[in-house]
């Protein structure tokens, strides 16, 4: 067995290393069974490491666990408390929770702390575990003269259970209080404090009863990390928000944040750095102007050399910038994007590697900093930043600065440009293959919706976002966009860069094509729209070039409107075969997209084309298709931003009724269709012609539907047809048929007569509307155009930037939306949807789909209760069970006790042969007393609950009368026999006697 | 609460892999490799938090609600770095992360004690020790215990804890992983 053990542990050494050991649990069991402590820990440490709930042999191991639970010595009982966690299942914790129970009050504290923490995770596989252990571990941390580490792990395991039902402690703040005031153990007071920080939302009186000794707490601790959790308790318990008088709020809101500071400047730990930060990122949303005074030291953070408190730091930064130092910290950013040597050496380097070893992780470009800083060292001490950690940075300033619908730019051709330096800077760790990116993106895509996956298009987003909404800075924006443009396709910049810059150029396309008016060089544009490097681009990018190109080339042939020369004839035919010789290779691109659009715009030009060579020079204003017709096709309303909320508010004209139905006469068709028993064959027909049913069942289903419901009807009271049947059996048919229909797997199961049929929505709403549907009445929106200057916060925030001595006054156009509601029921909209995923029916099934490893599933708990009120009326079962055993018990014990008493009695009467007439007297009434009061006992136990005096106490009541009626014997007793014990033994007829007593009794 | 303790060395091979809820082999080698190249970029003058490698990533919805500050998914990894070993920590949101700092602490200097001047090998040659100090500070996820004087207390308990090759799995030089890594270095 030693070498069995020895062979175990080895192989518990080998499983470490990912080798699979689930084979020789039954080896594990086995040594789990030696009777040595030394073997049988090797044992119950590989059922740790090796065995899961399918694990069969855990069947076996039920009673060895039972048996050691119980066994004498503390660490041979230490090691099943240490082991269940790990391979508890709900009937484990079934079969073991009456062994486990009675080890809470162990007289080894060492046992009964990890009882405690056994019983929690009990609790969350099996969560009844709770109703009976709860009292138990709530006595262990009421009572003051507990071991302080068993204290400590019920605190620990209380603030566990705590935020899953946080009502049910709040019984216990007094004493957690108490704990907290003079604990004097740090991780015990950091675990209070959480738990309180769950607490004080339910519990608003907490916070005024807690405030002093936390801020004395942050004040005077010496820990660290007890500091830093007092504040955190501060900041999640919604204390900083909850204190009634700003004044108070504000005043621990700045202490917090100076302690803040201080543990990130003076003490220069990099983890205090980091915490601190994280405690920012908490605070920064309820008092953004306490951090943006610490914006110094933030700004020092971004330059940290360590990647995560650089990440936290520049978090904040979109939290803290306001209209003061937006400028300052982007520039900031920008600066050290620039100085930072592109990464790329490195980043190739873990291309390749990842590629060939392990597609899995690029994390080797997480952090390059060790092997670049030789390299790097010439360059301003400045390290290479990994490429992950660009896009952050440009998301993070686009974030910035678009925050509030850019209500912190004061100047937006700074803007511009800033968009277009980003554009140079974003990394070139391609996403040249989705694969990639989805390794090395990850971060971004957890945090980025679809259209800003990538820095580029984020960018290209933003250009395009300003174009449209800062009308007075379009033309620059254009000339932007134009110099993007061609730069990507005379020099092919972004071939070159890879399929990373791309995204810009879709959105660069757009904002061409759309505002080409103001654009002073449209040839240039359209040089660089039908670049032959083009076709090399990404399908989606050329769709947004061809979208472009005819609009380029209608305004060029609109500039020219008035002189239609030959020269420009030549030069138009000139412009459109270019165009042409650009589209004919498109038609037969591989993207169904590309080929659609390209082919359309082809045939437009071919026709642009014959119109300008048919068209002769006499006419002085130029081909009517291209001076007229095509203009027009691009032309009309200027678009504007719409808000994403706009089209569920669109309101429904009161003249469509969707409930309506659509032909009126229809429920009187069906009737009469359900008349005829031709009709109703026809129907049927109809039914399996256009549900395609295979052939068999339309044999037979129908012919016997139609039989079936010509059973009832006299065939010639339905050959009439005029006389229309009550609608009594109508809706019998009616029902018939629908009963019919319910099983036939292609039949659409309807409700209502008059939404029977499939009609398409739009036949519904037309329909409704009448036949001539005029478009224009339809209520869309009003669009309230560009005029609207949006500040935020109305005339304050407006006065303070007109003080600003500003340079240009910009009008940020709105998201358009509908005018009689306002933004306030879309953000409550918005907020109902929230919460609607959060709490709705598919919560479940999402936190099913998205659990994550390692998790713990605890939702069984969650819906348990521990109120205390409760617990009496809804006992657990074993513990009723265990009630009335004992009462029962009790009862037996009390019915054997009076036997033989009674016996006792009859022997003594017995005894004293010839005793007066008193003595049978008294004994003919004690039978008598005696068979009432067993009848009592039986009465009692055969219904457990007593009217006169139900209740927790009826046992003990039970007991007392029992006992009184034992004394008024006793006190009879002397007086009839002399107190001689020896006696009854000897007397046989008595015993007999006292059978038949107990004949009465069980009677 | 805890979800897992692992302790690797220098280059990635691990020396203790406690998971306190049930993973299967191969998820938890991911892990632990995933969780090594993130921890061995990162240089000493690093803070001690890592990010959430790829395998435990959620999505940010489902972290975290308003209503609720905790949940269920481990979102803190906590290591620390002692000679040639890594010590990771993985926790729910429940913790505190300066607090688990100090329980790694702990942890270490408990094994200092009991064996005098602990190095990798002695943990190689004494996982089952290793495994019984951790049993005493954390059991099913929840720490149980943080005094240090009572740690070593109960695993002295349990029997003696012996040093180097003196206990048993003679065989261990056939493993091949004691390539002398840290011989004989102090923790501290």
């Amino acid at each position: 067995m030693d070498l069995k053990a020895t062979a175990l542990l080895k192989l518990i050494y080998l499983e470490m290393f990912g080798h699979d050991m689930s084979w020789a649990s039954f080896h594990v069991l086995e040594v789990m069974s030696c009777p040595r402590y030394l073997q049988k820990r090797v044992g119950y440490l590989a059922a740790v490491q090796s065995f899961r709930p399918d694990t069969e042999v855990l069947m076996l191991a039920t009673n060895l666990l039972k048996k050691d639970v119980s066994s004498p010595l503390a660490p041979t009982m230490s090691l099943p408390l240490v082991t269940l966690p790990h391979i508890i299942t709900s009937s484990l914790a079934l079969s073991l929770l009456s062994d486990l129970l009675p080890r809470l009050s162990h007289s080894n504290p060492n046992i009964r702390k990890k009882t405690v923490a056994t019983l929690y995770r009990l609790a969350l596989v099996y969560p009844d575990t709770l109703r009976s252990a709860w009292p138990k571990i709530k006595d262990l941390l009421m009572d003051e003269d507990e071991d302080s580490s068993v204290t400590a792990a019920v605190v620990n395991v209380v603030c566990e259970l705590g935020w899953r039902r946080p009502r049910d402690f709040l019984a216990l703040a007094p004493r957690l209080f108490d704990l907290l005031v003079d604990g004097g153990n740090n991780w015990m007071a950091i675990k209070i404090i959480k738990l309180f920080a769950t607490l004080t939302p339910l519990e608003p009186r907490l916070i005024k009863k807690l405030l002093p000794p936390l801020t004395k707490l942050i004040r005077t601790t010496p820990a660290m990390s007890l500091l830093y959790e007092c504040i955190n308790g501060l900041i999640q318990g919604g204390i900083l928000e909850g204190t009634d008088g700003a004044r108070e709020g504000e005043e621990i809101a700045s202490l917090c944040v100076g302690k803040l500071r201080g543990m990130i400047v003076v003490e220069g730990d990099p983890n205090l750095k980091y915490v601190a930060l994280l405690a920012f990122n908490k605070i920064v949303s309820s008092h953004p102007h306490l951090i943006s005074m610490q914006q110094d030291v933030i700004i020092g953070c971004i330059d940290d050399p360590d990647v995560s408190i650089r990440l936290q730091a520049l978090d904040l930064g979109s939290g803290m910038v306001n209209i003061d130092n937006m400028i300052a910290v982007v520039e900031r950013l920008m600066q050290q994007l620039r100085n930072a040597p592109i990464a790329s050496r490195r980043v190739d380097d873990g291309r390749s590697h990842t590629v060939s070893v392990e597609p899995a992780a690029d994390s080797d470009g997480e952090d390059p900093e060790e092997t670049l800083r030789p390299a790097a060292e010439s360059q301003d001490e400045t390290t290479a930043l990994p490429a992950e950690y660009r896009t952050i940075i440009i998301h993070q300033i686009l974030d910035m600065c678009s925050k509030d619908t850019y209500s912190n730019i004061t100047d937006f051709e700074w803007y511009i440009d800033i968009l277009i330096q980003l554009v140079n800077l974003v990394p070139i760790t391609g996403q040249s293959t989705p694969e990639l990116y989805g390794s090395s993106g990850r971060t971004l895509k957890n945090s980025s919706t679809s259209h800003e996956a990538d820095a580029s298009s984020a960018i290209g987003w933003e250009l395009r976002n300003v174009a449209v909404r800062v009308s007075t800075v379009r033309a620059e924006a254009v000339r932007a966009a134009n110099s993007l443009l061609s730069v990507s396709g005379s020099e092919g910049f972004f071939a070159l860069k890879g399929a990373g810059g791309e995204g810009i150029l879709t959105f660069v396309a757009w904002i061409v094509g759309e505002y080409v008016d103001g654009s002073v060089s449209s040839y240039h544009s359209l040089d660089s729209l039908i670049h032959p490097k083009v076709q090399s681009l990404s399908p989606m990018v050329i769709c947004a070039y061809l979208q472009a190109i005819p609009k380029v080339l209608t305004s060029i042939v609109s500039q020219r409107l008035l002189d239609w020369s030959s020269e420009h004839k030549t030069m138009m035919s000139l412009l459109v075969a270019r165009v042409i010789h650009f589209l004919e290779p498109l038609a037969m691109h591989s993207n169904l997209e590309v080929q659609e659009r390209s082919i359309e715009l082809l045939e437009l030009m071919r026709v642009a084309s014959q119109a300008i060579t048919s068209h002769g020079l006499e006419n002085d204003r130029g081909p009517l298709l291209l001076t007229r017709a095509m203009p027009q096709l691009f032309t009309g309303f200027e678009l504007n931003p719409v808000a994403p909320t706009a089209q569920r508010k669109v309101p429904l004209p009161d003249d469509l009724d969707l409930g309506a139905p659509i032909n009126k006469s229809l429920p009187r068709l069906l009737q009469l269709a359900d008349q005829g028993p031709l009709a109703e064959s026809e129907a049927a027909e109809f039914d399996s012609f256009y549900n395609k049913r295979p052939l068999p069942r339309v044999a037979t289903g129908p012919t016997f539907n139609s039989l079936a419901s010509l059973g009832p009807e006299p065939s010639s009271y339905q050959q009439t047809g005029d006389s229309i049947p009550d609608t009594d059996t109508v809706m019998r048919k009616r029902n018939q048929r629908r009963e019919r229909n319910k099983d036939d797997p292609f039949y659409i199961g309807n409700d209502d007569v008059s939404s029977g049929t499939s009609t398409p929505f739009h036949d519904i709403l037309r329909s409704a509307n009448g036949e001539d549907v005029d478009v224009d009445s339809i209520p869309i929106m009003n669009l309230d155009l560009g005029d609207k200057t949006l500040t935020a916060d109305g005339s304050n925030m407006e006065t303070r930037r007109q003080k600003r001595r500003l340079p240009k006054k910009f009008d940020i156009v709105k998201d358009e939306n509908i005018e009689y509601e306002d933004s306030g029921v879309a953000q409550s909209e918005t907020a109902s949807m929230g919460t609607m995923n959060d709490n709705g029916p598919f919560q479940q099934a999402r936190d099913k789909t998205k659990k994550s490893l390692l998790q713990v599933d605890s939702r069984g708990l969650g819906s348990f209760s521990l109120d205390n009120s409760e617990s009496v009326a809804e006992q657990l079962d074993i513990e009723r069970q265990e009630a009335q055993d004992t009462e029962m018990a009790k009862a037996l014990a009390e019915v054997e006790r009076l036997r033989l008493e009674m016996q006792r009695a009859s022997e003594r009467i017995q005894a004293t042969d010839g005793a007066p007439a008193e003595g049978t007297l008294v004994k003919k009434k004690k039978k008598k007393k005696l068979k009432q009061l067993t009848g009592d006992i039986e009465a009692q136990f055969r219904k457990p609950n007593p009217e006169a005096d139900g209740g927790p106490v009826r046992g003990s009541q039970d007991a007392d009368a029992t006992l009184i009626a034992k004394k008024k014997k006793k006190k009879r007793k002397p007086e009839i026999t002399r107190p001689d014990d020896e006696k009854e033994l000897r007397a046989f007829e008595g015993g007999q006697d006292a059978s038949s007593f107990r004949s009465q009794a069980v009677l | 609460m805890i979800n897992a303790v692992l302790v690797f060395n220098n280059s990635g091979q691990p020396r203790l892999t406690k998971f306190y809820t049930q993973l299967d082999t191969s998820v938890q080698q991911r892990l632990i490799s995933e969780i090594f190249t993130l921890v061995a970029d990162r240089s000493s003058s690093a803070c001690n938090f890592l990010p959430l490698p790829p395998l435990l990533a959620t999505t940010p919805s489902a972290a975290a609600t308003p209503t609720q500050p905790h949940n269920d998914t481990p979102s803190l990894i906590t290591y620390r770095h002692y000679a040639t070993l890594y010590f990771i920590l993985i926790s729910t949101s429940t913790e505190s992360p300066l607090a688990l700092l100090d329980l790694i602490q702990v942890f270490v200097e408990a094994l200092d004690r009991l064996f005098e001047n602990v190095c990798e090998l002695d943990l190689i040659f004494n996982f089952e020790a290793l495994h019984a100090t951790l049993g005493e500070m954390i059991v099913g996820g929840v720490v149980v215990e943080t005094g240090l004087d009572k740690v070593v207390r109960g695993v002295r308990e349990q029997g003696k804890v012996k040093k180097r090759r003196e206990v048993g799995l003679g065989g261990a030089d056939g493993l091949g992983v004691v390539g002398g890594l840290g011989m004989g270095r102090g923790w501290r």
